[in-house]
């Protein structure tokens, strides 16, 4: 009897430390996807943190969005935006992470960290345990319950889901197809001209746009 | 077992640091992953809740599963956005455009 009691104890403070390092982990790998350097490392460190996200989704018995999780986010997602990246050299221009003004950094901070901070508090104090009954049914590995539910009960959600993954995917295609000079022009007459010539002509090679403009509206005040 | 609040806290600060990416990044990429980041905290956030729930009980895993795949769809439309944005303009830098059309307006 006390060896039972010793390996649920156990068992608990395994599943602690788990908790911790899991939740360590994918906060750390958050913070190198927004704030690395360099974009590539950074997609790769998201894709990474969507892994180890997976962890929490096995420590709440639930095994099939765990796979369902690595296969579409670490699989799938990052690869797509690895992708993008390639096709767009200039999005590792490192000059993109200057902020031309350092106060919204600031005010972005704080207004991100009061909405994280007070809901964690909320989380915290609201009373859970009394909301939620104990005897709360097993569903540990019960793929069958999931799937009844997803295609038996409510396969309308799921061909709902469809015609907009479908409707996406068309769009997506529609929108690369589409010639710049045909379709994307009368938006440039919105801009200010020095922003509508660099649009129209292409930065020189190694110089930002944004220098580009900044010069040109200085020339312009002067 | 590990308590509720524990997996919200972790979800809310995934929530948070995603918000500050979308608010503070100016780089398309950036963004993108931004949003991504904040979708995994309420993919635990529901998870969590319906492992605590009796009358949530394959909601949230079913709703997560949805979520996941209407995220793959986005993403995609949003690469698709950032090539296009390059493609007008040369630059995935999204200050450049706001700020032009701002000074265009003024």
């Amino acid at each position: 009897m006390m060896m039972m009691l010793l390996m649920q104890e156990l068992e608990s403070v395994f599943e602690q430390v788990e908790f911790i390092a899991i939740a360590a982990i994918v906060i750390i790998l958050a913070f190198l996807a927004l704030e690395h350097k360099d974009i590539v490392y950074a997609v790769f460190f998201f894709g990474m943190m969507a892994s180890v996200v997976a962890g929490f989704f096995l420590l709440l018995e639930a095994p099939f969005v765990a796979g369902m999780q690595i296969a579409v986010y670490t699989g799938g997602i990052t690869a797509l935006i690895i992708f993008g990246v390639l096709l767009i050299p200039r999005a590792q221009d490192s000059s993109l992470e200057i902020l031309q003004d350092p106060k919204m950094r600031k005010v972005g901070l704080v207004l991100s960290s009061l909405v994280a901070i007070l809901s964690a508090f909320a989380a915290l104090l609201f009373p859970w345990a009394e909301s939620f009954p104990a005897d709360r049914p097993d569903i540990s590995q019960s793929l069958e319950g999931l799937a009844q539910w997803l295609w038996a009960s409510h396969g309308v959600y799921v061909q709902i889901i469809a015609i907009i993954i479908f409707t996406t995917l068309v769009g997506a295609m529609v929108l690369v197809r589409m010639e710049k000079e045909e379709h994307l022009s009368p938006f440039v007459e919105d801009f200010n001209p020095p922003f509508a010539e660099v649009a129209e002509t292409g930065p020189p090679e190694g110089k930002p746009v944004h220098e580009i403009v900044a010069v040109d509206a200085e020339v312009d005040d002067e | 077992m590990i308590p509720l609040s524990w997996y919200l806290v972790v979800a809310f600060v995934l929530i948070g640091m995603g918000a500050y990416g979308m608010m503070v990044k100016r780089n398309l990429i950036r963004i993108i992953i931004s949003a991504e980041i904040m979708g995994n905290g309420v993919s635990i956030a529901l998870i969590a809740t319906a492992l605590f729930s009796p009358v949530f009980t394959f909601t949230g895993q079913a709703l997560v599963i949805l979520v996941i795949a209407v995220s793959a769809a986005h993403t995609a439309l949003g690469v698709v956005i950032m090539l296009l944005y390059n493609r007008r303009y040369n630059t995935v830098d999204l200050g450049l455009a706001v700020s032009a059309k701002e000074e265009a307006t003024a």
